[in-house]
């Protein structure tokens, strides 16, 4: 079947669009998530993330172009592939009135190999009682249980769509521990969705941005991280940098306020700042590193220039 | 600041390098003492939250390197004794060093004679920690 392509992606989107009515919620995306990588999908609400999922998973069938899982067609293969993937909804699936070990139960006969014990010892790891019933449990043991089912296969790829979300830091902190030790054991390709930049920072090999259904940014987290720039000058400094000096870093976007003008460089080249430094007008500037989360909002903030 | 590695989300530099320096600071100052125990890449990768690959290219390097060695089956421990570095490794680690110091120094809008003034005061307060009675 998909043995030729075993040194492909293990997912990909090939120019993915997805409409709702006259909405465009995915704009011709493309990208490709390699085996063994875990890659961020980022996106405001309503930037299209969920959507790719469910490209992704073989829910949505896209307007144009195609998602693919182990080189196959997402949306036509979805039977055959959906045993080798383990899916973490944005919702929790289980029945309200099941309890975790009628879950268990439920799920083990439809995969061929589907680790019962390992899954039980997930939630005793997690606390999450097995004679309760779905519904009544917390937001956070909900999302532990989901976990739990979706990893009790051995899928080869997880895909999780915005798993922290409404979790306290403690069950986030839970949470982000397996993914770990699921990626240290099992070495597994993982696709996830969210809003937690912190918490995704550390363990994202890869991250895409999508802004209005667009795919603005497909980049290693590492290259991200290293071409990223705050550049700052103090208030004293300020009223003597004028835009046109700072052309040369190409800002992405220039901030003038009470502290002072601020600036974001998207391509940070030391040999054009030292350049910039050795003017004579120009005052010192500080330099600092930026976070995911900043970067992120840098990309939303988009090419302005904002006064305040 | 204790026997832990700290990772900076807002530090331009991966976070292999962050473990990879913080793990050297540790062995340098004492703090992990020759032969000791370091956690295993999934134990530190969980503490982290980190991804473990991440970890263990950091320790790949630092094996490279030999401030650390693996004992098959037994885990990884702090070289011991203190490596040895051969001329062009160290040559290649304090450039690397230095360069990032430098930037650093630069950024904070610090001349490079201040920042030698800085860099002589860690000297002196690693001296008084005794951890370069070590070296050889």
């Amino acid at each position: 079947m998909s043995a030729a392509r075993d040194g492909g992606p293990v997912a990909a989107f090939e120019g993915v669009t997805v409409r709702y009515g006259s909405v465009l919620a995915a704009d011709a995306v493309t990208l490709a998530v390699g085996r063994g990588s875990v890659y961020a999908v980022l996106g405001r609400n309503g930037a299209g993330k969920s959507s790719l999922v469910r490209c992704l998973l073989g829910q949505q069938r896209p307007a144009a172009g195609r998602a693919t899982l182990f080189g196959d067609d997402a949306w036509r293969s979805r039977r055959e592939a959906m045993a080798r993937v383990g899916v973490v909804p944005e919702e929790p699936d289980v029945p309200p009135e099941m309890d975790a070990a009628e879950a268990l139960a439920f799920c083990a006969p439809l995969y061929p190999r589907f680790d019962r014990v390992g899954a039980h010892a997930r939630l005793a790891r997690f606390g999450v009682p097995r004679d309760v019933p779905a519904g009544r449990l917390s937001k956070g043991q909900k999302g532990q249980l989901g976990l739990a089912l979706a990893l009790a296969h051995h899928p080869e790829l997880l895909v999780l769509d915005d798993p922290t979300l409404g979790l306290d830091v403690v069950a986030r902190k839970a949470l982000y521990e397996e993914l770990v030790g699921e990626l240290a054991d099992r070495g597994t390709t993982v696709v996830l969705t969210t809003h937690d930049l912190a918490g995704v920072e550390a363990i994202a090999d890869r991250v895409g941005v999508l802004v209005e259904g667009r795919l603005v940014l497909d980049e290693e987290l590492e290259a991200l991280k290293a071409r990223f720039r705050r550049v700052r000058f103090g208030t004293a400094a300020a009223a003597a940098v004028p835009g046109e000096l700072l052309a040369p870093l190409a800002p992405l976007r220039l901030v003038r306020g009470g502290f002072g003008v601020e600036t974001v460089v998207e391509r940070f080249d030391e040999a054009a700042f030292e350049r910039l430094r050795a003017q004579e007008r120009m005052p010192e500037p500080e330099v600092s590193g930026m976070s995911l989360e900043e970067i992120f909002i840098a990309v939303n903030g988009g090419a302005q220039e904002v006064r305040r | 600041m204790g026997r832990t590695v700290a990772i900076d989300p807002a530090d331009p530099a991966p976070i292999w390098r962050q473990i990879e320096e913080g793990v050297r600071r540790l062995a340098a100052s004492g703090a992990l003492a020759p032969g000791s125990v370091v956690p295993s890449v999934r134990e530190l990768a969980s503490e982290l939250r980190v991804n473990p690959a991440t970890v263990a290219k950091a320790y790949q390097r630092l094996t490279d390197a030999g401030v650390l060695t693996v004992r098959r089956g037994e885990g990884t421990y702090v070289a011991d004794p203190p490596p040895r570095f051969p001329e062009s490794e160290r040559r290649r680690v304090l450039r690397e060093g230095a360069t990032r110091y430098a930037a650093l120094a630069l950024s904070v809008g610090a001349d490079s004679e201040r920042a030698a003034e800085e860099l002589d005061a860690a000297w002196r307060a690693l001296d008084r920690s005794g951890a370069r009675g070590r070296e050889r």
